[in-house]
C-alpha cells in the first residue's frame, strides 16, 4: 500500500518534472547546436516572443484548470488589437484598458453561456470565439489597421525597454507573478483547484462552482486580451487575423507544461515552462529549417501526446 | 437449473457478497429480500455478467460456467431486467428490443425494420403490451418501459436454447399496483417458459408471487423457504439479526438533546420522491431516518443539504425559514454534509488533506484576504491531531489516506466551518469494524458538544444505536417515529414492520 | 446513474406517458422548429426582398449549400455520438491539396486525372481514422484529439502548398463543381447524394444505429454488446470520408487549393448541426436535421446578402445561433457536471 503511494508519488514528481527537464534539454541541446543562441539578443527576442504567448496561456491555465477551454482566446486577442489600432488615436492610453475589458466581457459573457446553459465549454467559446471574430471584422473591415506615429510613442511601454530589459519581458514576469499570486493565495485560486480536481465534492462543499467558472473565463478573455494589446503594440498594428495561429500553441503551452486538461492539476508556473519550450521548439524548427507550416504538424501532433500523458482518466470513466 | 455456490464479492464502499448460494429451479419464481438493496442488486449483476465474483461458482444445469459479459450471460439463458431502467430513450421500442441484436434482420448490410418491427411485436405480445414497436421509448410511462424491459428480456427465447431465468431486480418501486398485478399476471403466464429471480422490498408482493424465498442479511443468506408455509412477520424476524452490540454504539455515552430546535421541516415533499415529512431537530440531537431503497429518505436527505429542492413544504433553519437551492446555501446555515459517495462528493481526492480541511470556510485562514499557508498548515495539523486522522503530512493527498481517516477528514471540515447541523449520508459506509468505532465516538462527542445530526445507515443496528429519535419511511411517507433513548431502544423488528 | 424519481404514473400500462398537451405540444414544437425557423426566414426574405424567390437566387443558395452539407453530415454522425470533431478544416485542407498537387495544376507536372480526388478522399478518410484511433486508442476526449488532428492536417496541407495557391488546370475536375445538370451545379447533385446516402447509414445500417445508441447511452450500448469503440473510429472515418468529398469539390468550385480554403469551415458547421437540432449531448437529432441546419444558415447568409449587411455580420449571427440553438435544447438539470 505505502509502496504504491510512494511509487505514484513518485510518478507525479517526474511528471511535474519532466516538462523542466525536456526544456534544460532543448536549451543545450540548441544551445550546443547553434552557439549564436545563447548570445543575449536571442535570448531577449526568445523571452520577448514567449512573453505574448505566455499572457495567453497563462489566461488558459485558469480555465483548463477548472475543467473547460476556451476557444475564443485567439478571436479576443485580435478584436483586442483592433480596438488599440482604432482607437489609440480617439482615446489616447484608455484605449489600452478599454481593450482589455473589452477581452474580459467577453470572457464572462463566455462563461457566463458555458455555465447558465450548460453547453460544453468548448462550444460555447467557439460560438463566443465567431462572434468576436465578426465584430473584429466588422470593425476593422476586414483590414490590417496600422498605428501612427503618435500612437506608436503611446505603444512604448510594450516595445521599449527598461534597463536594458525588453518591456515585453517585464509584461509577461509580472503576469506571471500575479497568476502565481492568484492560484496559490486566494480563494479563487484554490476554488479553482478544487473544481477541477473534483467538481461534485467541491460544489458539496459549498463552493460556487458557477461563479468561480465565470470568473476563470473572465481572466481567460481578459489575458487574451492584453496578448493582443501587447502584439498590436509591438507590430504598430491590430488586424482581425492577428492572433489567428495562436490558439495552438497557446493550448500547447498550457498541456506541455503539465496541467491537465481534465483540469486541477496544474499551475501558472508550469505553464512558464511550457511557454518556453513551444518557443523554443519552434526557433529550433527554425534553425534546423523546418517549415513554418510544417511546424503545425509537430505542434498538433504534441498536443495530443501531452494531453494523452497528463490526463487523468479516472475523472471521465466515459470519454466522448 | 442455475445454481449459485458461495459467491463472494466485495468492492470498495459497497456491502459485499460473503458465500451466498442459491438455485433457482426450472419454471418457478425465487423472491430474494433484504434489509440492504446494494447486496440483491449485486448478486443478480454477478450473474447477468455485469460484475465477476470474487469467488464461488455459478452452475447451469449442473455444469460451471463462467459469465464474463452480458453476452455470455444471454447465452446461459439469463436475463436481467435493472433496477434503474436501462432502455435507451432516444430509440424506437423495437430497437430497444433488439438492441445489439440486428444481424437477425439485416440484409445486404441494411437492417429490415418492418421484420424486426414485426418481432418486437411478438416480443410485447408475450408481456401483454399493447404499443406500436415504433414508438419512441422515451414516450412511454415507466410502467410500460419496465413491460419493455422484460420484453427485452424474454427476447432471449430466440437466441437460446436454453431454459430461460430472468432476473427482476425491484421492478414493482416504479409502478403502481394496477400495473404491478400485471405484471404479476403476466410473470405467472410465463413461468411455463422461464423462470424469475424476483427482488423487491415489498414483502407482500414477494410471497404473493414467489414459490420460494431467500432473505439475505449481511451480504449471506439467512433464510430458505417456501413462499407457502410463511407469514410476513416471519420474514421480518428473519431479515433482523440477533445479538445487538449496544456498546458498540457508544450508547452509554448517549446525552438527552436539547430543548431548542436547529431545523424544521414542515410538510416537506418533492414530486416523486417523498411527502409530508414533519421533523424537529434539536441541538445535540441524532435523528435516525430508517427506510429501504426508494422510501424517499435518500432524497430527503439530499434535499436537508440543497442537493434536491424541495416541491412542497417548508424548512427553518434555527427558527429562520430558508430555501436551500445549493449545497452552497446549506453550508452559508451551518449545515455540513458527509456523503456515501465519499471519493466523489466527500472530498477533493487529488487535493491534500489541509486543503480538503479548510474547503468549506476557507475564511478561517485568510490573510488581508489572502491564503495564510502557515495557518492553514497548523489548523489543519490541530485537526489531525483532535480526531486522530493518520496521514503522513497535512500536505498528503487524500485519495492516500484509507476511507476511515478520509471519512474523518471531511468531518474535519465542517467542524472547521463550524456546522452545528451535520447530515450525515451512510457515514460509515466501507469502512473497517476500527474505523466505524472511531467514526461512532465522533458523532457522539459532536452531538454532546451540541451539534444535530440526520443519519441515515446502512444497516439498522447502527441506526438504532446512534439515534436519539428514528423516522422510519415507505414508499415516500413517514410511517413510524420511535424514540430511541439509551436504554430504551425500539426493537428492530418494529422498525423493519414500518419499513417493508 | 441516476433513475429518473420515480414519477408515479397516472395512465395505465401501454399508454402514452402521461403528459398534457402542453409538454406533449413543447416537445414536437421542439422537433419541428428547425422546419419552422427555415420557413420563417424563407418567407420573411421573399416579403423583404422578392429577388429571394427568383430561380436563379436559389440555385446560388443551392449552390452554396453544396459543400457546408456535406461537411455537416459528416460532422453529424461525430455528434450524434456525443462527441466533437475540431478537425474538418485540416482534414479538407489535407483533401484539396491532395486534389490540386494531383490533378494537373500549376505547380508540379502531376496529371493522375481522376487518381487526385479519388485519393484525397482515401487520405481525408484515414486522417478520420486517425482521430479515431487517437481518441479511442489513447482514451483523450475527442475535442482534443480533434483539435490536435485539425492543425496537423492544416500544417501537411500548408508544407507542401509551401504556403502558395496552387490552381488546378484539368476541367474535367472542375466540372465536378461546375458542370450543370438540370440547371443545377452538378456540386449540388453530389450533395443530395450524400445526404442520400447518409440518410440511409443513419436510418438503415447496423453502425448507423449503434451510432444513435452511443449517444443515447454509451454504457447502455456497451451491456448491450455493442463494440462502442469500433463504431467510434468508423464514425470518425466515415466523417473524413465526407470531410474528403467536400474537400474535391470546394478544389473543383474554387479551381485551387490555398492556405485559407478551409478557414471558418468548423464555425458553419457546427453552427449548421446544431441549428439543425443534433443534440451536442448525442443521441438526438441527425441527417435530416443536419439539411435544415444548412439550409437555414446558407439562405440567412444569402438574404443578408440580398438585404446588403456586411458579410462579417454574418459569422456573429452565426455565432448567437449556436448558442441560441444549444440552450433551447438543453434541458438544464443539475444532474451532471458539464465540462
Amino acid at each position: 500500500m505505502t509502496t504504491i503511494a510512494s511509487r505514484m508519488a513518485g510518478a507525479a514528481w517526474l511528471r511535474a518534472a519532466s516538462p523542466v527537464l525536456l526544456l534544460v534539454v532543448l536549451v543545450v541541446g540548441i544551445g550546443s547546436a547553434a552557439p549564436g543562441f545563447m548570445r543575449l539578443e536571442t535570448l531577449g527576442l526568445l523571452l520577448s516572443d514567449t512573453a505574448v504567448l505566455f499572457v495567453m496561456a497563462a489566461g488558459l491555465t485558469f480555465v483548463i484548470m477548472v475543467g473547460g477551454i476556451d476557444l475564443s482566446v485567439q478571436a479576443v486577442a485580435s478584436l483586442a488589437s483592433v480596438v488599440v489600432a482604432q482607437w489609440l488615436p480617439v482615446l489616447g492610453y484608455a484605449a489600452f484598458p478599454a481593450a482589455i475589458l473589452a477581452g474580459l466581457a467577453v470572457g464572462l459573457l463566455s462563461g457566463f453561456v458555458h455555465v447558465r446553459f450548460r453547453i460544453p465549454s468548448f462550444v460555447a467559446t467557439l460560438a463566443t470565439g465567431g462572434v468576436v471574430a465578426g465584430l473584429a471584422l466588422l470593425a476593422s473591415h476586414g483590414q490590417t489597421v496600422t498605428i501612427l506615429e503618435a500612437g506608436r510613442a503611446q505603444a512604448r511601454w510594450v516595445s521599449g525597454s527598461l534597463l536594458g530589459v525588453p518591456d515585453l519581458i517585464l509584461i509577461g514576469a509580472l503576469v506571471a507573478v500575479g497568476g502565481l499570486i492568484v492560484q496559490r493565495f486566494t480563494p479563487f485560486g484554490r476554488y479553482s483547484a478544487a473544481i477541477g480536481a473534483g467538481e461534485p465534492a467541491a460544489w458539496a462543499s459549498g463552493i460556487r462552482v458557477e461563479r468561480t467558472k465565470i470568473v476563470a473565463f473572465g481572466i481567460s478573455g481578459g489575458l487574451a486580451a492584453l496578448a493582443g494589446v501587447l502584439l498590436a503594440a509591438r507590430l504598430s498594428s491590430g488586424s482581425p487575423t492577428l492572433a489567428n495561429e495562436m490558439l495552438l500553441p497557446a493550448i500547447a503551452a498550457v498541456v506541455v507544461g503539465g496541467t491537465a486538461i481534465t483540469g486541477g492539476v496544474g499551475s501558472v508556473a508550469r505553464t512558464i515552462v511550457g511557454a518556453l519550450i513551444v518557443s523554443i521548439v519552434r526557433i529550433g524548427m527554425t534553425f534546423l529549417n523546418v517549415n513554418i507550416f510544417a511546424q503545425q504538424i509537430v505542434f498538433g501532433a504534441a498536443l495530443v501526446l501531452a494531453v494523452a500523458i497528463t490526463i487523468d482518466r479516472t475523472k471521465i470513466p466515459i470519454v466522448k | 437449473m442455475l445454481r449459485a455456490l458461495g459467491i463472494d464479492k466485495s468492492f470498495t464502499g459497497v456491502h459485499a457478497l460473503r458465500g451466498v448460494s442459491m438455485e433457482v429451479r426450472p419454471n418457478e419464481v425465487v423472491g430474494l429480500i433484504g434489509e440492504n438493496g446494494a447486496v440483491k442488486s449485486t448478486l443478480l449483476r454477478i450473474l447477468a455478467g455485469v460484475h465477476r465474483p470474487d469467488g464461488g461458482t455459478i452452475e447451469i444445469d449442473g455444469q460451471a460456467v463462467t459469465i464474463r459479459n452480458a453476452r455470455e450471460a444471454n447465452a446461459h439463458g439469463i436475463g436481467i431486467v435493472f433496477q434503474e431502467q436501462s432502455l435507451l430513450l432516444n430509440m424506437s421500442v423495437a430497437e430497444n428490443i433488439y438492441l445489439g441484436q440486428e444481424a437477425a434482420f439485416t440484409r445486404l448490410g441494411l437492417i429490415d425494420a418492418r421484420r424486426r418491427n414485426a418481432a418486437a411485436r411478438r416480443q410485447l405480445e408475450k408481456v401483454g403490451l399493447d404499443i406500436e414497436p415504433t414508438r419512441r421509448t422515451a414516450e412511454l410511462s415507466f410502467a410500460a418501459r419496465q413491460m419493455v424491459e422484460l420484453a427485452k428480456a424474454l427476447a432471449l427465447e430466440e437466441r437460446t436454447d436454453r431454459a430461460l431465468t430472468i432476473l427482476l431486480d425491484e421492478p414493482t418501486s416504479v409502478l403502481e399496483s394496477r400495473d404491478i398485478e400485471i405484471l404479476f399476471a403476466r410473470m405467472r403466464a410465463l413461468k411455463a417458459r422461464a423462470s424469475f429471480v424476483f427482488v423487491s422490498h415489498r414483502l407482500e408482493e414477494v410471497l404473493h408471487v414467489s414459490d420460494r424465498v431467500y432473505v439475505m442479511k449481511d451480504g449471506g443468506v439467512v433464510a430458505e423457504r417456501a413462499a407457502g408455509g410463511v407469514s410476513v412477520p416471519d420474514l421480518h424476524q428473519m431479515m433482523v439479526g440477533r445479538g445487538l452490540q449496544t456498546e458498540y454504539y457508544r450508547e452509554a455515552r448517549q446525552v438527552p438533546p436539547a430543548e431548542r430546535v436547529v431545523l424544521q421541516t414542515r410538510g416537506l415533499g418533492v414530486a416523486g420522491a417523498y411527502r409530508d415529512v414533519d421533523l424537529d431537530l434539536h441541538a445535540g440531537e441524532v435523528l435516525g431516518i430508517a427506510g429501504v431503497i426508494g422510501s424517499g429518505r435518500e432524497e430527503l436527505t439530499r434535499t436537508l443539504f440543497g442537493f434536491l429542492p424541495p416541491t412542497a413544504g417548508t424548512l427553518a433553519v434555527n427558527g429562520t425559514p430558508a430555501v436551500l437551492r445549493s449545497p452552497a446555501e446549506a453550508v452559508a446555515r451551518g449545515i455540513g454534509y458527509i456523503p456515501r459517495e465519499r471519493r466523489v462528493e466527500g472530498l477533493v481526492m487529488f487535493l491534500s488533506v489541509a486543503t480538503n480541511i479548510t474547503l468549506a470556510r476557507l475564511g478561517a485562514v485568510l490573510r488581508m484576504g489572502l491564503i495564510a499557508h502557515g495557518r492553514e498548515r497548523r489548523l489543519a495539523q490541530d485537526w489531525v491531531r483532535r480526531l486522530t486522522i493518520r496521514t503522513p503530512d497535512v500536505a498528503t493527498p487524500c485519495r492516500n489516506l484509507s476511507g476511515g481517516n478520509q471519512q474523518k477528514t471531511v468531518l474535519a471540515r465542517w467542524m472547521t466551518a463550524k456546522s452545528r447541523i451535520l447530515i450525515l449520508d451512510h457515514p460509515t459506509r466501507g469502512l473497517d469494524v476500527g474505523a466505524k468505532e472511531e467514526v461512532y465516538e465522533l458523532i457522539r462527542a459532536l452531538s454532546e458538544d451540541g451539534v444535530a445530526v440526520v443519519l441515515t445507515s446502512d444497516t439498522l443496528e447502527e441506526t438504532i444505536g446512534l439515534s436519539h429519535t428514528i423516522l422510519v419511511m415507505r414508499d415516500g411517507a413517514v410511517t413510524g417515529r420511535f424514540a430511541a433513548p439509551a436504554g430504551g431502544k425500539p426493537q428492530q423488528v418494529d422498525l423493519v414492520r414500518h419499513m417493508v | 446513474m441516476t433513475r429518473p424519481t420515480a414519477q408515479v404514473s397516472a395512465a395505465g400500462r401501454g399508454a402514452a406517458a402521461p403528459e398534457g398537451v402542453w409538454p406533449w405540444l413543447r416537445r414536437r414544437a421542439a422537433d419541428w422548429a428547425p422546419a419552422v425557423v427555415l420557413l420563417g426566414i424563407c418567407v420573411a426574405l421573399a416579403v423583404l426582398n422578392p429577388a429571394f424567390m427568383e430561380p436563379r437566387n436559389l440555385v446560388r443558395v443551392a449552390n452554396s449549400a453544396a459543400i457546408p452539407l456535406i461537411l455537416a453530415i459528416g460532422a453529424t454522425f461525430i455528434i450524434a455520438m456525443g462527441s466533437i470533431d475540431l478537425s474538418v478544416e485540416g482534414v479538407m485542407s489535407l483533401g484539396t491539396m491532395i486534389v490540386a498537387m494531383l490533378a494537373a495544376n500549376d505547380a508540379n507536372a502531376n496529371d493522375f486525372g481522376w487518381w487526385a480526388p479519388l485519393l484525397a478522399v482515401l487520405a481525408a478518410s484515414a486522417l478520420g481514422a486517425v482521430n479515431g484511433v487517437v481518441h479511442v486508442g489513447l482514451r483523450i476526449p475527442s475535442f482534443m484529439a480533434t483539435l490536435g488532428i485539425w492543425f496537423v492536417g492544416r500544417g501537411i496541407a500548408n508544407t507542401a502548398l509551401g504556403g502558395s495557391a496552387v490552381r488546378v488546370m484539368d476541367p474535367s475536375i472542375r466540372d465536378l463543381a461546375l458542370h450543370r445538370m438540370f440547371g443545377m451545379p452538378f456540386a449540388v447533385w453530389i450533395a443530395i447524394a450524400c445526404f442520400l446516402c447518409a440518410l440511409g447509414v443513419e436510418r438503415l445500417t447496423r453502425f448507423g444505429r449503434y451510432v444513435f445508441a452511443i449517444g443515447g447511452g454509451e454504457d447502455i450500448a456497451e451491456l448491450s454488446g455493442i463494440a462502442v469503440r469500433r463504431v467510434r473510429v468508423m464514425a470518425f472515418t466515415l466523417a473524413g470520408f465526407f470531410y474528403g468529398i467536400a474537400a474535391v469539390l470546394a478544389a473543383a468550385q474554387l479551381g485551387q487549393s490555398n492556405a485559407v480554403i478551409a478557414d471558418g469551415r468548423l464555425f458553419m458547421t457546427v453552427t449548421a448541426v446544431v441549428v439543425g437540432g443534433t443534440a451536442l449531448t448525442g443521441g438526438e437529432g441527425g441527417v435530416l436535421n443536419t439539411l435544415i441546419g444548412v439550409l437555414i444558415v446558407g439562405v440567412l447568409a444569402n438574404g443578408m446578402v440580398l438585404l446588403g449587411v456586411s458579410p462579417y455580420v454574418h459569422q456573429a449571427v452565426q455565432g448567437l445561433m449556436i448558442i441560441g440553438a444549444v440552450a433551447l435544447s438543453t434541458r438544464r438539470s443539475r444532474l451532471q457536471f458539464v465540462k
